[in-house]
């Protein structure tokens, strides 16, 4: 199936009837958020799959059928299931400075700043739909393949950095074949697919984070080389950073730190905040948003900076504070994401019971499909969860304990010096932890 | 690579979702639907008034023509009702939520669909317009005129005058319930209508005169009991409570939790009702007072609701006093 043409088309066009009808609800239905299908089923059934199911599961999959590029691509291939010739493109190259997970930071933070809004307003979240699609088609246009996933996406850039935890990855079976064959037809494309649209060479791929899992290579490889494997999650964690990623290592704790803000707002009880947040008064929401954004790019990275440097200096592991903050970085993404997971199981369960209302009546025009129209909401499950997210949050923790304490071993096989390299760190994620318990369970 | 086969069937594919899932909703809702049912069926989308109010806020419908009106509220809870006198209370719509009615209008005239729900500072500006039009006439719609206002005006009463504070004087119904035994009461003070046009201060005076010997503070309750005589039913004191209470209070002592927005003070019953005149109040639920922030009620009570409603408030003014 994965080797079919159809496949990914197939499955972006199926997901596009949803998101179409999402954005119409945005721009036709009522305006109650709970009632409306692009609110119900985008923030909270998708946000809850996504989260909960295929990126702790399966990684990049979502990329793999998202209908967002789809069009653009589609545009640029001249042709949905396969286009024929040149791509219709300028294929620009992407300014070498803008390589990196800094405009996904920047995007996402944007998207969280205004957050509250788009995820209760159907118009705005529509909006931003619409805008969504609109650049990546602009993008297809202008710049080559899917410049707008890798670099731009400020979902995908979440979606990539947490794959890294995933127990799946795309892989080559034997790299010396790939280094052997002089066609390369993962990059240049054949007759049975394109070159990789993600512009990642399959042959050096060692982490998931920019694979799309678009499965091109796995048509265009003539060696069959390209393989889909099963692999003990978080295998990418502890290997050695490339290069100075600290755009990654900032997306990694600006995940964290939002998965600390979102519930303190949502469910925290600061009714100030909450307003807002909610753009109540616009001074209100620019000192939420200066607060916010020293939170997420001053405060957090700066514990988590001194964390680092503490444990460098008591154990003078001979590592660069630098670089030792973007390889111990990879430690918040298993906390990180059991934070997300978290999140979203609570939200899911407390308000996954609109989505029965809203599929029978997507536009809240009065429309009784399916006969559930009427269904009240009902939190699922209300007496376990807290249980449910104070286990997924201790597990999230041992596993970024470990993680620190791989890379820890990493630089130093003997062991002398991770413990006290790894203890601040730990002492940060601990405290990240209880934070997070306490807004959940109070 | 191209598989033109695959490609044409996906760009239907595509074409359907794009442009055929849409055309089909939208031409199902406002084409389709409309058609097949068997009479009017009339979308209003209900949002607080400083976010827009009723949309549409008129709807016109014939004499006899059956109706639905789906009221939907986008934003907060609203309480939507149609008055006076067509008995249409949907409660509490909730938002996201649909509330409907159907019905067939049997009398012309101007009527209101209005939020009976706190629902914003506003909230009081929350209100639609329903007319019923005779096909026979179809120009106009009828407006009545309410003879006890116009008796106001025909005597020139100012009902926008300043309420006088009664001092010293503290009348309490029960007492004079108990005392009605002991003193004469002329037949006019028998007469609800008479009792509507004078104010309690007048009636002592006619009752003095027939019982020069009986003490003050005893006609006083006497007074106050008859001025309360009708006793509150349930439905006076739920119309009270959704319409009135916002502002004046639960008890009427102008301490509702709205009294801080409005723009002038709300009135307290028991500090002013000795000397008011029933159908001043009865003027002044129906027309509203001016410039003061107290709406009109005229087009949500019958002219029975608000009699009884100033019964209440003269219930409210000589309880606990």
């Amino acid at each position: 199936m994965l080797l079919s043409r159809a496949f990914q088309p197939v499955a972006m066009l199926i997901l596009l009837a949803p998101f179409v009808l999402a954005v119409m609800a945005g721009l036709l239905g009522t305006s109650a958020g709970n009632r409306n299908f692009g609110i119900v089923f985008v923030w909270i059934v998708w946000w809850a799959v996504l989260m909960v199911l295929l990126v702790p599961g399966l990684g990049r999959v979502w990329c793999t059928v998202c209908p967002i590029p789809a069009p653009g691509e589609w545009v640029q291939r001249r042709g949905i299931i396969g286009g024929a010739g040149r791509l219709r493109t300028r294929g620009l190259r992407w300014p070498r400075r803008l390589r990196n997970m800094w405009l996904q930071n920047a995007g996402f933070l944007v998207l969280a700043l205004f957050s509250m809004v788009i995820l209760t307003r159907p118009s705005v979240s529509a909006g931003v739909f619409v805008g969504l699609i609109g650049v990546a088609v602009g993008m297809s246009l202008l710049f080559e393949k899917r410049t707008f996933c890798r670099y731009v996406c400020p979902i995908g850039g979440f979606i990539g950095l947490y794959s890294m935890a995933a127990p799946v990855e795309l892989r080559v079976r034997d790299a010396q074949v790939c280094v052997d064959h002089r066609e390369k037809d993962c990059i240049t494309g054949n007759d049975r697919g394109y070159g990789c649209p993600w512009m990642v060479y399959p042959g050096k791929l060692d982490r998931n984070l920019d694979c799309g899992l678009c499965t091109e290579c796995l048509k265009t490889c003539t060696m069959d080389n390209v393989v889909i494997n099963l692999r003990r999650p978080g295998a990418d964690l502890a290997k050695p950073v490339r290069g100075n990623r600290i755009d990654e290592a900032f997306k990694a704790l600006i995940m964290l730190a939002c998965s600390i803000i979102y519930p303190a707002v949502l469910f925290g009880p600061w009714a100030t905040v909450k307003e807002w947040a909610a753009i109540e008064s616009f001074g209100g929401w620019l000192i939420y948003a200066a607060a916010f954004l020293i939170a997420t790019l001053v405060v957090i990275p700066g514990l988590f900076w001194l964390a680092v440097a503490g444990g460098q200096r008591s154990c003078a592991g001979g590592l660069t504070v630098r670089r030792a903050f973007n390889e111990y970085s990879h430690a918040l993404i298993p906390l990180g994401l059991a934070a997300w997971v978290t999140f979203s199981v609570g939200f899911a369960l407390t308000n996954g019971s609109y989505a029965l209302a809203a599929i029978s009546d997507p536009f809240g025009w009065g429309w009784d499909v399916f006969g559930t129209r009427d269904v009240g909401w009902t939190p699922y499950l209300s007496g376990a969860a807290p249980t449910i997210q104070a286990a997924i949050l201790i597990g999230g923790l041992l596993f970024s304990i470990r993680t620190s304490l791989r890379v820890g071993l990493r630089h130093d096989p003997s062991g002398e010096t991770t413990l006290a390299a790894t203890a601040p760190i730990a002492a940060f994620l601990l405290a990240s932890t209880l934070a997070l318990l306490w807004l959940y369970l109070g | 690579m191209t598989t033109t086969r695959g490609n044409r069937a996906a760009l239907v594919m595509l074409a359907f979702i794009v442009v055929g899932v849409p055309a089909l909703i939208i031409g199902y809702q406002y084409g389709l639907r409309p058609a097949l049912a068997d009479h009017r069926v009339v979308d209003i989308e209900a949002l607080a008034p400083e976010n827009g109010g009723f949309s549409p806020d008129v709807v016109r419908v014939e004499v006899g023509e059956t109706i639905t009106l789906r009221f939907a509220a986008d934003d907060v809870t609203h309480g939507i009702a149609i008055g006076p006198g067509l008995g249409i209370d949907l409660g509490h719509v909730d938002p996201g939520h649909v509330g409907e009615v159907t019905f067939t209008p049997q009398e012309p005239g101007t009527y209101t669909y209005y939020c009976n729900t706190w629902c914003s500072a506003d909230h009081w500006r929350m209100r639609g317009v329903l007319e019923v039009v005779d096909p026979n006439s179809p120009g106009g719609v009828n407006v009545q005129l309410d003879p006890i206002i116009e008796a106001l005006g025909a005597a020139s009463v100012d009902i926008d005058s300043e309420p006088e504070v009664a001092e010293g004087i503290f009348p309490d119904r029960s007492r004079g319930e108990r005392s009605l035994d002991t003193v004469e009461v002329p037949p006019s003070l028998r007469d609800p209508d008479w009792r509507l046009s004078h104010s309690p201060a007048e009636g002592l005076e006619v009752l003095q005169a027939d019982n020069p010997d009986t003490p003050e503070d005893v006609l006083v309750d006497v007074v106050a009991y008859l001025w309360s005589e009708t006793p509150p039913t349930d439905e006076i004191s739920e119309l009270f409570a959704r319409n009135c209470a916002a502002c004046h209070g639960e008890r009427g002592r102008g301490d509702g939790p709205g009294a801080a927005t409005t723009l002038e003070e709300p009135v307290a019953y028991p500090e002013v009702s000795w000397h008011r005149r029933g159908d001043i109040w009865y003027a002044k639920i129906m027309r509203g007072g001016m410039g003061t922030d107290m709406p009109n009620f005229g087009t949500l009570f019958t002219e029975e609701e608000t009699r009884l409603l100033v019964d209440y408030l003269r219930y409210l003014s000589f309880t606990e006093s």
